[in-house]
Parts: structure tokens; C-alpha cells; sequence
């Protein structure tokens, strides 16, 4: 553990992974607890499979098209808002088959994203790392980013931290009080979109959900309101994140499998002791 | 005098299954009304109806005189508790404060007032020492009551109950009715309910729904509570067209 806290002084882009590890532990301990008490766990795998196509798409306009300005980022970031509002729209009107639409919708995002990054030549090796994520590829502009998006969605929580407690809770309650429930209900899922973009870059597509629930779910064994829930789930992912990355740091592991090993581990433990 | 909820001519169906059919009735100002009838006779679409939750296919329902849309915060709804997730993180007193939701400043916080009028809610159903308690924790009957203390908070002109003393023990029930009394000397009470006694014995009108919605006096309903009211049809709509 010291060599891994000496490394991080002497070698900058570990430190910059650190930050970018502890930054998005952030906003996914805080969304991911409404994803856990509103039990939408489901559609937020859907959201996060879907950004692939958008990743893709960035990938290919900038690597074959030769349009510069295009980042893998941004096309995440267009793929999750968009499929956001997609499977809202779904949710709000056709509930009979909604599961198997939203299922749907994560098969055909990633595999819009396969076929774009296999036309994107020489890239294919890149497939690996938006999958299981790389940490250490996170870039100084990347971090900018991430940290503007982090501080809209804790201004966003925190105005509407009330009503969207009560959409959660019970959502005729907010309609009858007059919230604008169908409304409120997109937005949160445009910034569980926007969470997920800034925990793919540090475990990777297949692990955002290990970031995304896992904190929560330990959290609520143990707590029973809702914003001592998200602090507890911060500060868990936050230490998943170092105690993960210090793991994969000192046994040559890839970091987000390192980091979502430590939590399914944590989940698996206290689920059991608290029986 | 004025009625508070009017229904006229309404039918609804659930995509193609008719659930409730030419419903005209209205309520006045202060009546306790309870609403029986057979499971899936379209009580609860009824009170939904009458929130504006769902849209009628045809008819006409009016609160207050304009649509249901226009003067939801004078209606409060208290569901079953036991709809609720039971490990949902949410203290009594943030339950019962969001009966002040349409008050609450644009930046997320309440005022000092609705934590009084809040904290009275709670006074007024008896559970003032359980406020920090977490919502699932409470029995089945004060889970109700923090439910009545949420729709109180609202100060609202019509109260709508589903089946409040469904699932809780005697002595629960009797203080729900309890506070029920008390509370129609101030407001329109609308309550489903499977407790024929109390259909009988407390309220001010009968609405009998089993597809379609038959006004009824307390008195009628223990007439055909004689005849044996949980035989299909509840009673005997056909005579009554004829006459």
C-alpha cells in the first residue's frame, strides 16, 4: 500500500486516475442510490450497454471520417441522453412489454457500437478498453469534463433532491402535489446517463453497474434515509476505488475488474453477516 | 349547495375491458361516502378517475366544478400501506412532509411552516414520538396513519381512502375510524372499503361499484347486506332499471 501511495507522487498519471476514480464516486453514490430505491437497476445496465453504439460512432467519424473534434466522450455522452429519453418514452408508454423493449435497446447499442469500431481499422484492440474499462487512458481534457458534468449533477440533486425522493417513493404522491412527474422522471434518467458516462471511462461498460448499485445496496442494509444513504454510498465507492486501484496497482491486475472484484466481495460479505 | 366531485356519464376501460360504465353520481361538500363492491369492480379506478390519474373514455368528472388537473393539491390520496416498499429509506416525518411538495421552493427547501404544519399532521394521528422513525419499520396500522398524516399535510377539501383499515388489527381500526369522525366536520371523506359494518354504521352515502356505480343510502346497503351482499351481482342492477 505504501509503494502504491509513493507512485502516486512520483508518477502523475496515476494520480489523475485516482482523481478521475474519486471524482465519479461522487455522483455514482449518489444517482446509483435513486437507481437502487426506485428499482431501475435494469434499465441503468440497458443505459449503460447502449452508450457502445454512441462510443462507436465518435470512434469511427474520427478515426475513418477524419473529423478531429470527435471524442469517444462525447459520442457516449449523445448515446446516453438520447437512449435516456428512449427508454423514458418507453416506460411512460408502453409498459406492457417495457423489460423486453429495454432489452432490446441494450442489445442493439452494443452491437451499433461493434460495428462501427470494427469498420474503425487498426482500433479493434480499443473495444477491450471501453469495455472493461482503463483508467489510466483518462486525459487532462477528459478530466475537465468530468469534473463540469460532476458539478451539474450535484447542483442538479441538490434542487430537486425532495421531489425526486418522492417519485421515487410514491409517484401519484408528487402528481397530486403537483410535480411534474413524467418530466422529473426523464431528467433522472438523463443524469443516471450522464453518471454512467463518467463511470465508463474508470471500470469500463460491463462494470458500471458494480459502481452504480453495489455502494447503494451495502448502504441501505445499514441506513434508512436516503441522503445518509448517499453519503455512505460515496464513501464506499470511494474506497472500492483507491483499496481497488492500490490492488490493481500492486498486482499488475486491470483496475476496474480490481474494483469491482473489492465490491461484489464487500456486497457478498455484509449481505451475509447482516442475515 | 354546490357538489364537490360530480360524475357524469363516465365510462372507462382498461385498453378493451370496460371497468366502469355510464357512472353518475356527485358528492357534497363534508359527506363521508364509502365506496364498496367485489374485488375488480373498478373501486380504486374510481378514485383514480376522480384524481385525474387516469382520463374517463367518455363522461365528464369535475371537482370543484373544473377538472380534476386544475385543483389537485385540494385532493389527497391515501393509498395501502402495504403497496410500499418496505425497505424504501424514508424517516415518518419526510414521508409526511411530502404532503407540502407543491410548497417547496425551487432550490429544495421547506419552509419552517410546513415542518409545523408537518409535525401537527402527525400530532393529529398520533404518532408526534415516531417522526425520525424509518416508514418501514412502523406496524401495519400506524403505517396507515402516517399515510393519513401525509394527506392531512396537504390541508386538502377531499380526502380519498383505499381501504384504509385493510390489514391492521382491531384496535388500529377503531382509531382510524376514530380520526375519520373527526375529520369530516372538515372535509369531503371518499373512502373504499370491504367493512360492510363500517359502510353501514359511519358514513353519509353508499356508492355500491361493480362496473357500474349505484348511490345508495347506508340504511339500503344493510337490506341487501341481508340478502347477501358478496353474491355476484352485488345487488340487482336490472331491477333497478326498470323502474
Amino acid at each position: 500500500m505504501t509503494e502504491f501511495i509513493t507512485a502516486l507522487w512520483t508518477n502523475p498519471i496515476l494520480l489523475l486516475a485516482l482523481v478521475a476514480g474519486l471524482a465519479a464516486s461522487v455522483v455514482s453514490g449518489i444517482i446509483g442510490s435513486y437507481v437502487v430505491v426506485k428499482r431501475i437497476v435494469f434499465i441503468s445496465g440497458s443505459l449503460s450497454h447502449a452508450i457502445l453504439g454512441g462510443i462507436g460512432l465518435a470512434l469511427w467519424l474520427e478515426r475513418s471520417q477524419g473529423i478531429a473534434w470527435i471524442s469517444p466522450l462525447y459520442g457516449a455522452l449523445g448515446a446516453g441522453i438520447l437512449s435516456a429519453l428512449l427508454i423514458g418514452w418507453i416506460h411512460l408508454n408502453y409498459r406492457q412489454r417495457e423489460d423486453s423493449v429495454i432489452s432490446a435497446l441494450w442489445s442493439l447499442g452494443m452491437a451499433v457500437g461493434v460495428l462501427f469500431i470494427s469498420q474503425t481499422p487498426g482500433y479493434n484492440v480499443e473495444l477491450a478498453n471501453f469495455l472493461i474499462g482503463n483508467i489510466l487512458w483518462v486525459s487532462p481534457d477528459d478530466l475537465m469534463l468530468l469534473f463540469g458534468l460532476d458539478v451539474v449533477i450535484l447542483a442538479t440533486v441538490l434542487c430537486l433532491h425532495k421531489r425526486f425522493l418522492v417519485i421515487c417513493f410514491d409517484e401519484d404522491q408528487a402528481y397530486l402535489q403537483g410535480v411534474p412527474v413524467h418530466q422529473l422522471y426523464l431528467l433522472l434518467l438523463v443524469l443516471i446517463a450522464v453518471t454512467i458516462v463518467l463511470l465508463f471511462q474508470v471500470v469500463g461498460i460491463i462494470l458500471v453497474m458494480t459502481m452504480l448499485t453495489i455502494p447503494p445496496a451495502i448502504a441501505n442494509l445499514f441506513t434508512t434515509s436516503l441522503s445518509r444513504l448517499m453519503i455512505f454510498a460515496v464513501l464506499l465507492n470511494a474506497l472500492f476505488c483507491f483499496i481497488g486501484m492500490a490492488a490493481a496497482f500492486h498486482f499488475d491486475w486491470p483496475g476496474g475488474a480490481s474494483i469491482a472484484l473489492i465490491a461484489g466481495v464487500t456486497y457478498v460479505i455484509t449481505t451475509i453477516l447482516k442475515r | 349547495m354546490t357538489s364537490v366531485v360530480t360524475l357524469k356519464d363516465v365510462n372507462f376501460a382498461y385498453r378493451d375491458t370496460p371497468v366502469l360504465s355510464d357512472v353518475s353520481f356527485s358528492v357534497m361538500p363534508k359527506q363521508f361516502v364509502a365506496i364498496i363492491g367485489p374485488n375488480g369492480g373498478g373501486k380504486t379506478t374510481l378514485l383514480k378517475l376522480i384524481m385525474g390519474l387516469l382520463q374517463p373514455n367518455s363522461g365528464t368528472i369535475e371537482v370543484f366544478g373544473s377538472s380534476p388537473q386544475q385543483c389537485l393539491t385540494e385532493i389527497a390520496y391515501v393509498p395501502q400501506a402495504l403497496r410500499f416498499d418496505r425497505q424504501f429509506p424514508i424517516s415518518v416525518l419526510e414521508l409526511v412532509l411530502s404532503g407540502r411538495l407543491s410548497h417547496l421552493k425551487w432550490y429544495g427547501r421547506f419552509h419552517e411552516e410546513d415542518k409545523t404544519i408537518a409535525l401537527e399532521a402527525l400530532r393529529t394521528v398520533g404518532l408526534q414520538d415516531l417522526s425520525d422513525r424509518a416508514f418501514g419499520n412502523l406496524s401495519g396500522g400506524q403505517a396507515q396513519r402516517a399515510l393519513i398524516a401525509r394527506a392531512l399535510a396537504s390541508k386538502p377539501k377531499i380526502l380519498l381512502l383505499d381501504e384504509p383499515t385493510a390489514h391492521v388489527d382491531s384496535q388500529a381500526e377503531a382509531d382510524i375510524y376514530a380520526l375519520l369522525q373527526q375529520l369530516r366536520q372538515e372535509m369531503t371523506i371518499m373512502m373504499v372499503t370491504h367493512d360492510l359494518r363500517a359502510a353501514i354504521e359511519q358514513v353519509d352515502q353508499v356508492l355500491c361499484v361493480q362496473g357500474r356505480v349505484t348511490p345508495l343510502k347506508p340504511q339500503e346497503v344493510c337490506e341487501h347486506f341481508a340478502v347477501g351482499l358478496y353474491h355476484l351481482p352485488l345487488i340487482d342492477l336490472s331491477g333497478k332499471d326498470k323502474q
